[in-house]
């Protein structure tokens, strides 16, 4: 019927379009997946919003019956665990800086396109685990931060509290995924001349919270693990009568919990330093104390759990150390505030929306920051922990500084991705109902806070005066709600008829503003040259800012040039779509799904298609093995290849993850009561063991050194050597296991073995999958191309050996060598 | 005018507007008219932290204003600004100012924490030991030998010493007008020492979030005269009438529907039955509400709570027992008896 053959191949002009449902399945452009994040995140803020909003029907009056105990329980359960990892979390990291970081820095891409897929589908694993409990007996009720020994079996039985825990340990695994591809992206693909400390401060903020994430979440996924052993596996992590202590949770959760609260701030100030310098018309106030304060803020966020804590009894001492260390906080935040207000301070303001959030979240920010100083003097915190002052004090911290980041963010960058402008009045409209809505429905709670109202109360008792402000907030909550609906309506009205966005609708400054809107697919048609801080806003008016200003005052500021906009001369050579990460996120879901009905070969079977979806993600990739010199990737400005970056990053993470399994041991093995302890190990046997690991590190550098002066032979050899002595010494693990359990002692037994069984078994099953890594090299060495050129896959699997090693080392001295010592 | 005059004007203008909007009748859980040492403390300790936010409050809002609406134009209006990215001046000025701020806040704070947790309870003290129930508060007097429940009885001027101790999952203790809450962490000895110096009525509540009911886990703290509390402990070491000894043909009736029931098993009334999971029922006419404190002890109000406890306390461990017409009301006229 078509006159005119249609070409084969057409570029797409921006990366929104082609390819269909399979391409979006299939994607690894970060565009794309920023999109999917956004998508989803912006359905569970939704849902979100609803739960919080039957929560403040219920709350109207005294012994209201719109809803039950339980469904309250249950609502306010999930509003904070679905604001914090579905909606919050993905729209500041797995949206804005998925799209944004590869732009503002120059490059086509991050750094593992495919992770960077496999971190989505693998967190919607997650939020469908979280909410499978609508179809099968009752959501999660035990509140977000879940406290033992309430989340025990005894307690609360059931599949809620499995779906939970489960979740949450997927959803933890995904953002370690999506930071540690962030941090590597900005370690190694930075455009040229793009030094860190010419990075926009949204980079700066990325860059820290992706270290934050990668040290902050393991201790959750440990605490999280036990939990499941307890749930499922009968031993007693958190079981009072065995001696533990449910306090090990509250330790292990706020040393990753203190740190999520930088994790979601940190990322909202980078947006607000985008946001603030952009429409007041000025760079950025005090760049490098700022990047320093983000840096800090990181730093003390890991000394301050404790302040979650003070009413636990943790004794005097403890209480003030970590009262002081809290307010040290204050500091760093201080000099971003300031900062923001400075840069503002003799500008050239543009009043749009995003600006009115960004100055908005500025004042609220400051507010709820004021009464965090209140909770960090441990005695006032004794006052208002536990009660709606402290509701009042997060909201005013998560939804007045992050969220208000968010909506600044999504202004601001929404032309960007959508390539359409969102309605400035209906804008404006929403700003107005969020700023009375928030204020209305947070404010007082500080002093319901006050006058004695416990959170998380499904009702109350008459008489107490709380009716009459629990009543102002439940309206004010419906406008707040109201605030968001105008929010969908606009972004509905501004895909389907908003007015086309140029490139630079902002005078921008950053180099996201120096492409088209929306973005081609390979981003940047040339890899930008940078020549300073506000890259893009250098081209735009020269160093000094003379240029082109004469297009400024018309109010018509520069854009890129046609030429700049132009698709390249030659292809450029994009990452592939792949199937596997889908594939693989199907196989974690399958798996859990199994742990939870107890139905083992479910289990099994999504354990096969996780694995069998890694080695073919593995395998996949043309350069397997190669050092870069991938077309692809911006010269690299770290002159270390991204893989090695990642594996290092990987090591840092899984060193927490360790970490806290030995404090565990440590603390436990002090507590045992009954059952045998330490004194079973056998020290003769395990040195065996420990030898013949260490000298299978030697073996793997002389395996590394035969690669790489392209001797394959003597490769086979020493990497066969270093497979045999990881199975000596798994097959003494095996051994010895086996003896400790006929002796009588098993996981369930005491505390000594279940920390002794998770800390050594955790450690074996790292051996195991070297050893498996390091079987896979050894057979692919028998392919064909498999030379010096590919000797950092061997580099890389020898990075891993030697970490395991070294954990092994740490773990010798202080279970077995050092077990006459009482623990703590 | 001296700083420290001045300080304590403001502290004291401070404290009557809070205290102003927080009368004792009309907020009988406010943190902001402590009837205690601790709570005074604590209170004064937030009066000054407030005072020093206020202060960083206004700075940051002068400044904003200023920013936003005095010195700086709207875009379009004038030839763009020359940029100042950066004033070492300035930024030491904020970095120091609020480092200067959290020492004076730290201070009183590091003072606070050590006094109010002393190792050792103070030599005249009485020590009661309180142990968290799903969903219930039990009341122990070691040195009377006196068990009650969900209603906590003290004299006043007298250092009290709670050991707080949870029978299941972690609770937390909080009576607001009588200072700051404290966890009750199973397998773990809290201690929380206080003396109360107001006498009255304190309503207190389940601070940290313990299940289906933990709404509903409240009680009180009556602050008594020496002489009072000499007499309640008395009445509660009261040897009930033996059940052969009763007058009142209901009160009996209701004692032997008591005795042939399942109540016993959990329940223990002094010489007639031994249960000890639940609350200690020997003198429960004599308290004002029951169930967790969640409603007023009347004959009434028990008779629902026998018929239906789930209906008024979601996951309450007590089972609806079946009991009906009169002997439902003989039952409840026995307990309203044990005063």
């Amino acid at each position: 019927m078509a006159a005119h053959p249609k070409p084969l191949h057409v570029e797409p002009a921006n990366y929104l379009q082609g390819g269909g449902v399979i391409g979006w399945l299939t994607t690894v452009d970060h565009k794309r997946i920023a999109v999917l994040y956004g998508v989803s995140a912006l359905l569970f803020l939704g849902l979100g919003g609803l739960e919080a909003m039957a929560i403040r029907i219920q709350l109207w009056a005294p012994g209201e019956h719109f809803i039950s105990a339980r469904a309250y329980n249950e609502l306010f359960t999930m509003h904070g665990t679905s604001m914090l990892f579905l909606a919050v979390m993905p729209l500041l990291l797995g949206t804005f800086a998925n799209f944004m970081l590869p732009l503002q820095i120059g490059a086509r891409d991050v750094a593992f396109p495919r992770i960077n897929a496999l971190s989505f589908w693998v967190s919607l694993m997650g939020a469908i685990l979280l909410h499978l409990g609508w179809f099968f007996g009752g959501l999660p009720d035990a509140g977000w931060f879940g406290y033992a020994n309430l989340t025990e079996r005894m307690y609360s039985p059931g599949l809620p509290l499995d779906f939970w825990t489960l979740g949450l340990i997927v959803a933890g695994a995904s953002t370690i995924l999506a930071t540690l591809n962030f941090l590597v992206t900005l370690i190694t693909m930075r455009a040229p001349g793009m030094s860190y400390m010419r990075m926009p401060m949204f980079c700066w903020a990325i860059m820290i919270t992706s270290i934050l994430v990668l040290l902050a979440f393991p201790p959750l996924t440990v605490g999280l693990i036990f939990l499941l052993m307890d749930r499922f596996f009968g031993t007693h992590f958190y079981i009072v009568s065995a001696g533990a202590t449910p306090i090990l949770w509250q330790h292990l959760f706020w040393l990753f919990g203190h740190p999520e609260v930088y994790i979601i701030a940190l990322p909202a100030f980078g947006v607000i330093s985008e946001v603030v310098p952009t429409f007041s018309r000025k760079p950025l106030f005090g760049y490098p104390m700022m990047a320093y304060s983000i840096c800090l803020i990181a730093f003390l966020s890991y000394g301050v759990w404790g302040h979650h804590m003070f009413a636990t009894g943790m004794g005097p001492v403890a209480d003030a150390a970590f009262a002081v260390t809290s307010m040290l906080i204050a500091i760093p935040t201080g000099i971003k505030i300031f900062s923001w207000i400075a840069t503002v301070w003799g500008g050239s303001l543009r009043m749009t929306t995003s600006f009115y959030f960004a100055l908005g979240m500025i004042l609220e920010f400051t507010f709820g920051g004021l009464s965090g100083i209140m909770h960090a003097s441990a005695p006032i915190d004794l006052q208002q922990t536990d009660s709606y002052f402290v509701v009042a004090h997060f909201h005013y911290v998560l939804f007045g500084g992050a969220v208000f980041a968010i909506l600044a963010g999504i202004f601001y960058w929404w032309p960007k991705v959508t390539g359409k402008m969102l309605s400035e009045r209906l804008g404006k409209l929403q700003f107005w109902l969020t700023i009375i809505g928030f204020n209305g429905t947070f404010f007082p709670m500080h002093f319901l806070g006050m006058w004695g109202m416990p959170r998380r109360i499904y009702t109350y008792g008459a008489g107490l005066g709380w009716t009459h402000l629990n009543q102002l907030e439940t309206v004010c909550a419906m406008i707040l709600g109201l605030a968001f609906l105008v929010m969908y309506i606009n972004m509905v009205w501004s895909i389907a008829n908003g007015e086309k966005a140029p490139p630079d609708p902002w005078d921008g400054r950053s180099l996201e503003w120096s492409v088209a809107s929306p973005p081609p697919v390979y981003n940047f048609a040339r890899i930008p040259e940078v020549r300073g801080r506000d890259a893009w806003w250098i081209v735009k008016y020269g160093r000094t800012g003379s240029r082109g200003l004469a297009a400024y005052m018309s109010g018509k500021p520069p854009q890129p040039s046609a030429a700049d906009l132009a698709p390249p001369a030659e292809p450029i050579h994009m990452p592939a779509p792949s199937i596997f990460p889908l594939i693989l996120s199907i196989g974690v879901l399958v798996a859990s799904l199994g742990v939870i009905i107890g139905e083992w070969r479910i289990v099994i079977l999504g354990a096969v298609t996780l694995v069998v979806a890694a080695i073919a993600m593995g395998f996949e990739y043309p350069t397997f093995g190669q050092e870069s010199h991938d077309p692809m990737a911006a010269p690299s400005s770290g002159g270390t290849d991204v893989r090695k970056v990642g594996i290092w990053s990987f090591i840092g993470s899984e060193c927490l993850f360790f970490a806290s399994l030995i404090a565990t041991y440590i603390i436990y093995k002090g507590r045992n009561i009954g059952g045998p302890g330490a004194e079973i190990l056998e020290i003769p046997l395990t040195s065996f063991s420990t030898f013949a690991l260490l000298m299978s590190s030697l073996a793997m550098v002389l395996a590394l050194a035969a690669i790489q002066r392209n001797d394959r032979t003597w490769m086979r050899v020493w990497l066969g050597t270093t497979i045999g002595l990881g199975l000596v010494f798994l097959g003494v693990e095996a051994y010895e296991f086996t003896h400790f359990y006929h002796e009588g002692l098993s996981l369930q037994t005491d505390l000594f073995g279940q920390s002794f069984f998770t800390l050594v078994g955790f450690h074996g099953a790292h051996v195991s999958i070297g050893v498996l890594w390091l079987a896979t090299l050894w057979f692919a060495s028998f392919g064909e191309k498999f030379d010096g050129s590919r000797s950092l896959s061997v580099e890389l699997a020898g990075l891993y050996w030697h970490f395991v090693d070294i954990v092994w080392v740490i773990i010798f001295t202080l279970v077995y060598l050092m077990q006459q010592v009482k623990g703590a | 005018m001296s700083r420290r005059a001045f300080s304590l004007g403001a502290m004291s203008i401070l404290a009557a507007f809070l205290s102003g909007c927080a009368s004792n009748r009309e907020l009988p859980m406010t943190t902001l008219a402590p009837k205690s040492d601790l709570g005074q403390w604590i209170y004064h300790l937030f009066i000054e932290v407030t005072l020093w936010d206020a202060l960083i409050l206004a700075i940051v809002l002068i400044a904003f204003i200023l920013a936003v609406f005095i010195f700086s134009t709207r875009v379009g209006e004038a030839a763009p600004p020359k940029s100042a990215a950066s004033d070492l001046k300035l930024e030491i000025a904020w970095t120091v100012g609020p480092a200067l701020v959290i020492l004076m806040i730290s201070v009183p704070t590091v003072r606070t924490v050590f006094r109010s947790q002393p190792r050792v309870a103070p030599a005249d003290s009485l020590h009661i030991r309180v142990i968290a129930h799903q969903w219930w508060w039990e009341f122990q007097y070691p040195d009377s030998k006196v068990i009650t429940a969900n209603e906590l009885h003290i004299p006043v001027n007298r250092p009290i010493r709670l050991d707080l101790v949870s029978s299941d999952v972690i609770h937390s203790f909080w009576v607001p007008q009588l200072g700051g809450k404290r966890d009750v962490v199973p397998g773990q000895i809290n201690e929380l020492t206080f003396e109360a110096n107001v006498p009255g009525m304190y309503p207190g509540q389940c601070a940290e979030f313990c299940g289906d009911s933990h709404a509903n886990m409240r009680f009180r703290v009556m602050v008594e005269t020496p002489e009072q509390f000499a007499e309640w402990t008395k009445l509660q070491q009261a040897v009930p009438v033996a059940v052969d000894q009763i007058t009142d043909a209901s009160v009996a009736d209701g004692a032997k529907v008591f005795a042939d029931s399942p109540c016993t098993s959990c329940h223990r009334i002094d010489g007639v039955s031994k249960g000890y999971i639940a609350p200690d029922l020997t003198h429960f006419g004599s308290r004002t509400t029951m169930a967790g404190g969640i409603m007023a002890n009347t004959p009434d109000n028990v008779a629902k709570w026998i018929t239906d406890p789930q209906a008024l306390k979601p996951g309450a461990l007590m089972p609806p027992l079946g009991l009906r017409g009169q002997q439902l009301n003989d039952l409840v006229a026995y307990l309203e008896s044990l005063k």
